[in-house]
């Protein structure tokens, strides 16, 4: 045997160390998953044994997760912290998968050289950088490397059977089974098997003479023959699945995974959706997609015929939604609970060593003489550059893909937010983060501050969340209605989740959380904002959790790091020694089946080179079509969607670029446009869709409506957009548009306002309640209050007042009840009424009941983005009877009261109208809060309008809001004797405080209008300020 | 050699099971001894902080243990002498004002009972414990603020009834003194509002030990009707200028202005029925609300409200037209309609934002209006041929109030 040391596999680990081990310090911490599996890390670290962790989703197990990965992350970050343990735990993952890779491909082509060949070109797998540096899979790439370590010893065992092999095949399938549940589960499927295929082949083989003789019945007598060693082998790991991660199953037992499932990109139409093509099919395969035919038809050769099988599998299941095949090999629920990049993932892996061979065969082995002796020497050159610079070019783009379309925000400075958290007692509530990425883990991992969000989705347990596919609430704008429909949940009823604090950093949240009647606290210097909410309890100091068996603990916290030791003592000696210099006298036995590489079959070599140059054709037409879509200027539809995208992007120099040249506006002109405009759709919202349609189009010019749909956070808008176009040098431009030229009178304006401080606490003591600084709760004084009825749905509406003489935040509470006082529904009112109230103001109010969308999976989702759409709670009784508690807290920002309503007239059921703002602050967002009268002046609705542009100092806006039909509203009942503020009665307040209340001022504000079901009509108005100064 | 040891191990069971017997037996037997207890100690009454100890007399010299009951629970204890039934009460027990029983155990024999009391300590410096609530009250003398004192000894324990506590309140310039006694541990007063808001101060005296200082609030009550007034630039409906309404200074009924920051709506009704609506909020006691000058002919009823509480007079005032007619050009094969120049009303031009508005008819029919705001004067209309295609159509330009119609025009 040759004793020399393997060059190939000590470079392709001296390189994938020094290569991968340098770019995980710039790449790991922003991938999507290794920050979870370091905050799992963190856990175990903390409480090795107790699988309850408090600080995602109100609690949940992490037995939701095989714990190998993360209990070694815990037991580095002893020596030098949890990033320390990340990154070593990554260094060890790419050590053991290169190895692995040189000894699967050992096994399989029983060629050293060829295996060293499989281990350099698997440093350079595209698969394995993705799932490495982009993924930041780390259980997955270890699961996948020790699988592969097993599997000569699974062939060893069946093929001679000691019981050695046995020990040592099992000892490192538990490793794999404790780090990652899948990859064992389903590499049994497709590597083991296709191994034991192999290994029947080649003792068929020993028995025939060679693989062409071998029929059918030898292979059935061999499989007899074999039959026991293969049944030890598989109930031996069947066992080790079942009983390394038991509790884990029993877990899964016991909380099955009920919640409507994530969409994921790999289940994706890769034609229709070209990023997740790229992602999950083209980056992955990478350049095997050229040696395609190389890679089958050696896999279809008689001898590995079985890992043809499997990787035609893996191939077909890793297209995703692209082929029907998936969805009905795996069955509805499955698909949509598996990602499917998995399967590619595995299909490129047992792709390398063939890759490997036919590398081997190119560099230096029968395939260079064909091709010197056919096409001369300067073209094998230059096929092999080509070879190489398509490594390079898919490591290179594969590496750099977080760099070019960031998949995370930013990384965000923790420190403040840390250091916040822990003044102040603010621990003592959950917090949110908004905007934060998978960065939110590394947050979790740092504090003891819970959260109500998490990103582990299989853990969740609130229904608010598992009924809808939102991973996180962090990232909710990307999840449409789903994710703000949730979001808006735990935002208006933060009291159920003890949520007190938000970081947000996206501006996007902004506008939801003011007037869900949040309030800025004050911006971090690392530039994260902090909104919180008044009237929230903390969090209790006792937590349910679910208790688990002690031996349950025992086993997971003792197994997992257990079959590493043993499997260590076992194999040391194999994974070291015998991977780069073999101690062995002899060679294994597998070595006996290698072919010679002698005789390069031509057919190969052509059907070689017609693959590779359809697949450089179809590249080459798929970047034309991409072109001709993309291309900016290119069309009227090309250059007007350009021109969205870099409004949507706020790229304003690039939107310029594609204004008319000819035209006057200038750079500097549009850029002061473009700043002084501000509201909800210039400022908070995404592109959702646009769509262009030409009207009228002539060689040079055409005229096009664009249609375009905005998402806020508040609502969807549609807007209609008329642009004129030219065309200059085979370019075409947009015209711009008239800008506002409305001049305000006043150059310099002065203004007294009152403004407000809280001290908080003035004594610098960590005393809960130092009873002195204590403020009084403000007094309100509700005015109305009903049950209504309108199209089936129950809501509360009613006045109320701010009878003290401090500003107010106002939070109300509605509970209905049925005839026989059994709670119905309980919520706080949303966005429908003002929640800061100055002394003696007067707002309307609405309360939604909203229950929890898609309870029921039968209910259809909506195909489309809209978080305005709303759940109405499916009552079983009809609500007879209702309890409203108001809670007035003193509010010292957000009392803005500039805007005033500067004209109005009433048609055709339309109000028309105009806002000025006459005070000193930029309104970014306002709110008209619309409320309805009948001919008795009593309250019977309360609507809201949110207008989309904002007005700055001095300016008007024109507003159109289109008045109801409200013939259908009945009243359920207008008992206010259970009307509560501050917890005291409501009567006794009105009796006691307001005695003397002048009852025809009700009347004043009312504005007479002939409308449908009602005779009045009311005007408040609420105004977010984004920037106040 | 083999019997001897069975012999060892027999003669080894049969000592083991005499050595129980007589342990039994012996147990038995001395419970039939009694034994009896005599306090010694003649006080029942212990002032708190002071020293305290038991002693008993027994009638034959045993071990005995104390069982002390007081109000933050209970306690054994062992006397001070393995020999001497003399028993010193802990300190935390000595400090604390109340009823402690306790029962002399004598081997689980309850061989005494009886209790004693201890007293809050008047001889040591007195300690003041003083609250009051709530922190804000409302001017006018029908609200009311609380203020308790509980005084105590050194070691936190209330005085008897009937200590007398001075309580003090100082508002403007009164300075108010009242001595009451205390009952169930504390003296307390409520402190009525005077007419005047304001701040007031309280504190409290017992014996020589003064408290800190509280402050409470008076806000005033609730507003009275009041008037208001206007300040405009001009009197000119020019849609530009600010004018400004402003309350005189609202006072409660007592005379004090009211709070700052209180809201002050104003409703203003034009000649069309509309009701606008402005607001401010009171500073140093009146409030200033502005609105933009209408753009066109108006007069506006004004009244200015705090809802259910308090309202002005009302103030009529009316704007003069700016703008008396205005040119219309069509061009362009009357595809371009320019308005203009607009003049106000010295012949300036109308500052540049002022809207017209196109109303664009085709066969009676309402097709599109297109509103736009003038510059330096002047406004231009695009009918473009992508929207409105050839034919005959009708329109309707306003302005400043001032309308015009073109009826048939051929548009190429």
């Amino acid at each position: 045997m040759d004793k020399t040391t393997n060059k190939y596999l000590i470079s392709a680990l001296l390189i994938g160390v020094i290569f991968h081990g340098i770019t995980i310090f710039f790449t790991l911490e922003s991938t999507y998953d290794a920050l979870i599996h370091l905050f799992f890390g963190n856990h175990y670290a903390d409480s090795w044994f107790d699988p309850w962790d408090y600080s995602w989703y109100t609690g949940f197990t992490v037995m939701g997760y095989p714990p190998l990965v993360h209990q070694s992350i815990a037991l580095l970050s002893y020596v030098g912290g949890l990033k320390f343990g990340m990154f070593t735990v990554a260094i060890i993952a790419i050590i053991l998968f290169i190895t692995g890779v040189y000894r699967f491909a050992l096994v399989l082509t029983s060629n050293r050289q060829v295996a060293g060949y499989a281990a350099l070109f698997g440093v350079f797998s595209s698969a394995f950088a993705e799932t490495l540096h982009i993924f930041g899979q780390l259980p997955s790439i270890i699961g996948l490397s020790v699988l592969m370590h097993a599997l000569p010893e699974i062939y060893l065992w069946l093929k001679i059977g000691k019981y050695k092999y046995l020990l040592n095949s099992l000892s490192l399938l538990a490793v794999t089974v404790t780090s990652h549940h899948v990859t064992p589960i389903f590499g049994m499927v497709f590597f083991i098997f296709p191994l034991i295929g192999t290994v029947l082949m080649d003792v068929s083989r020993e028995k025939a003479g060679s693989y062409k003789e071998i029929r059918f019945l030898l292979f059935l007598k061999t499989f007899l023959s074999l039959f026991r060693r293969i049944v030890v082998f598989g109930i031996g790991s069947l066992l080790l699945i079942i009983i390394c991660i038991l509790p884990y199953w029993i877990n899964t037992k016991n909380n099955p995974i009920t919640q409507v499932p994530i969409p994921h990109g790999s289940r994706d139409n890769f034609l229709e959706v070209t990023s997740s093509g790229l992602v999950f099919f083209l980056i992955p395969w990478g350049i095997l997609l050229f040696v395609m035919p190389y890679i089958w038809y050696r896999f279809f050769s008689k001898r590995y015929l079985f890992f043809g099988l499997s990787i035609t599998l893996l191939t077909i299941l890793g297209t995703g939604g692209t082929t029907p095949f998936p969805r009905m090999m795996l069955g509805e629920s499955a698909f949509n609970i598996l990602t499917l990049d998995r399967f590619t993932l595995w299909g490129s892996m047992m792709a390398l060593p063939m890759f490997g061979e036919f590398a081997y065969r190119f560099v230096e082995g029968d395939l260079k003489q064909k091709i010197r002796e056919k096409y001369g020497g300067i073209v094998h050159k230059i096929l092999g550059g080509l070879l190489m610079t398509g490594v390079v070019f898919m490591t290179f783009f594969t590496m750099n893909l977080g760099y070019f379309r960031p998949s995370q925000p930013q990384k965000i400075k923790m420190l403040p937010i840390l250091n916040f958290l822990s003044q102040d007692q603010h621990d003592k509530w959950r917090f949110l983060p908004l905007g934060f990425g998978d960065q939110m883990a590394w947050l979790s991992a740092q504090t003891k501050a819970m959260t109500v969000d998490g990103n582990y989705h299989s853990a969740r347990r609130l229904p608010e969340l598992t009924t809808r596919a939102v991973e996180r609430l962090e990232n909710s704008k990307y999840r449409g209605i789903e994710g703000i429909g949730s979001l808006q949940q735990f935002l208006t009823v933060p009291e159920k989740y003890n949520l007190k604090y938000v970081f947000s950093n996206d501006k996007f949240y902004d506008p939801i959380l003011y007037f869900c009647g949040w309030q800025r606290l004050r911006q971090l210097e690392n530039g994260i904002m902090v909104w919180e909410k008044l009237n929230v309890p903390p969090v209790s100091t006792i937590l349910p959790k679910e208790e688990v068996a002690t031996f349950q603990k025992l086993m997971w916290g003792l197994i997992p790091i257990g079959t590493v030791l043993i499997a260590f003592i076992i194999n040391i000696q194999l994974i070291w020694i015998h991977g780069l210099k073999s101690r062995n006298k002899t060679f294994p036995v597998y070595f006996k089946f290698g072919i010679a590489y002698n005789r390069f079959n031509g057919t190969v070599v052509k059907s070689l080179s017609i693959w590779s140059v359809f697949l450089i054709i179809s590249i080459g037409y798929g970047s034309y079509l991409f072109y001709i879509k993309n291309e900016k200027q290119l069309s009227p539809v090309n250059v007007a969607k350009a021109y969205y995208d870099a409004l949507d992007f706020k790229e304003f120099v690039r939107a310029h670029s594609y204004l008319d040249p000819y035209s006057d506006k200038t750079l500097d002109q549009y850029m002061l446009e473009v700043s002084v405009t501000d509201g909800l759709l210039s400022s908070y919202s995404k592109l959702d869709q646009i769509k262009v349609h030409v009207v009228a189009q002539t060689d040079s010019t055409a005229k096009t409506q664009v249609f375009t749909r905005w998402i806020t956070a508040l609502e969807a808008i549609d807007k209609v957009f008329y642009h004129e176009l030219v065309r200059r040098n085979n370019k075409w431009f947009l015209k711009p548009r008239a800008y506002d030229l409305d001049i305000p009178p006043d150059q310099l304006l002065a203004e007294n306002t009152t403004k407000f401080y809280n001290h908080g606490r003035r004594r610098i003591t960590s005393e809960q309640t130092y009873h002195e600084d204590v403020l009084k709760q403000p007094v309100l004084e509700v005015l109305s209050a009903k049950i209504i009825e309108n199209n089936n749905q129950y809501m509360i509406i009613g006045e109320v007042q701010n009878i003290d003489n401090v500003p107010a935040d106002v939070v109300i509470t509605g509970t209905l009840y049925d005839r026989e006082s059994k709670e119905l529904a309980k919520y706080n009112v949303k966005h429908q009424m003002k929640h800061k109230l100055i002394p003696k103001e007067i707002t309307s109010f609405r309360i939604d009941f909203e229950g929890i969308a898609w309870v029921n999976h039968e209910e259809r989702k909506p195909e489309t983005f809209d978080p305005d759409q709303f759940t109405a709670i499916d009552f079983k009784e009809t609500p007879n009877t209702f309890n409203l508690q108001c809670a007035g807290n003193v509010a010292t920002v957000d009392l803005y009261k500039g805007v005033v309503i500067n004209d109005l007239t009433i048609q055709n059921q339309q109000i028309h109208g105009v806002l000025f703002n006459s005070g000193l602050q930029e309104v970014t967002i306002p709110m008209l809060l619309v409320s309805y009268y009948n001919e008795n002046e009593e309250l019977i609705w309360v609507d809201h309008q949110y207008i989309s542009e904002g007005i700055r100092q001095q300016r008007k806006q024109y507003f159109t809001h289109n008045l109801m039909d409200l013939s259908e509203v009945c009243e359920i009942d207008k008992d206010m004797s259970a009307v509560f503020v501050n917890g005291l009665s409501n009567t006794v307040i009105s009796q006691k405080v307001v005695p003397n209340r002048i009852s025809d001022h009700r009347l004043v504000p009312l504005i007479p209008v002939q409308g449908k079901g009602f005779a009045y009509v009311k005007l408040e108005i609420n105004t977010y300020i984004g920037a106040p100064n | 050699m083999k019997i001897k040891a069975v012999y060892t191990i027999f003669l080894f069971v049969a000592l083991l099971i005499l050595y129980v017997l007589s342990a039994a037996f012996t147990n038995f037997l001395k419970t039939e001894e009694s034994v009896t207890a005599k306090l010694v100690t003649k006080e029942t009454v212990f002032k708190a902080g002071n020293e305290i100890q038991l002693t008993f007399e027994l009638n034959a010299q045993v071990f005995t243990e104390l069982l002390l009951h007081y109000s933050y629970g209970t306690v054994l204890i062992s006397s001070d002498l393995l020999d001497k039934p003399k028993f010193s009460i802990p300190e935390f027990i000595v400090n604390k004002k109340g009823m402690v029983s306790y029962t002399l155990f004598y081997e689980s024999k309850n061989i005494y009972q009886s209790q004693f009391f201890i007293e809050a300590n008047t001889t040591t410096p007195v300690q003041l414990e003083s609250y009051i609530g709530p922190p804000s009250i409302i001017a006018g003398g029908n609200d009311y603020t609380m203020h308790v004192v509980v005084p105590t000894d050194t070691y936190d324990n209330p005085l008897p009834d009937s200590t007398a506590v001075i309580l003090k309140h100082q508002f403007l310039d009164i300075v108010n003194e009242r001595q009451v006694s205390s009952k169930d541990m504390l003296g307390w007063e409520q402190i009525f509002s005077y007419e005047e808001s304001g701040q007031l101060l309280l504190s409290s005296q017992v014996k020589e030990t003064y408290s800190k200082e509280h402050a409470i609030k008076v806000f005033p009550a609730f507003p009275e009707d009041f008037t208001i007034s206007y300040m405009r630039k001009h009197r000119y409906a020019d849609g530009n200028q600010v004018i400004n309404f402003k309350t005189s200074i609202v006072n409660d009924q007592y005379g004090n202005s009211i709070s700052d920051g209180t809201m002050v709506n104003f409703i203003v009704k034009n000649s069309s029925g509309k009701l606008l609506h402005t607001q401010g909020t009171i500073i140093n006691g009146s409030a200033v609300a502005k609105m933009l000058h209408p753009d066109h002919e108006d007069t506006w009823e004004v009244k200015a409200y705090v809802y259910g509480m308090g309202e002005s007079d009302k103030l009529s005032l009316s704007f003069a037209k700016v703008l008396e007619d205005f040119d219309v050009n069509f061009g362009k094969g009357n595809r371009e309609i320019i308005v203009g120049p607009l003049k106000s009303f010295m012949g300036q031009l109308i500052p540049d934002g002022a809207m017209v508005k196109l109303d664009i008819y085709r066969g009676n029919k309402k097709i599109e209006t297109k509103s736009e705001s003038s510059s330096r004067g002047m406004v231009r209309f695009l009918l473009e041929e992508g929207f409105f295609g050839a034919g005959n159509y009708s329109f309707k330009i306003g302005s400043m109030g001032v309308h015009k119609e073109y009826d048939n025009i051929v548009i190429q």
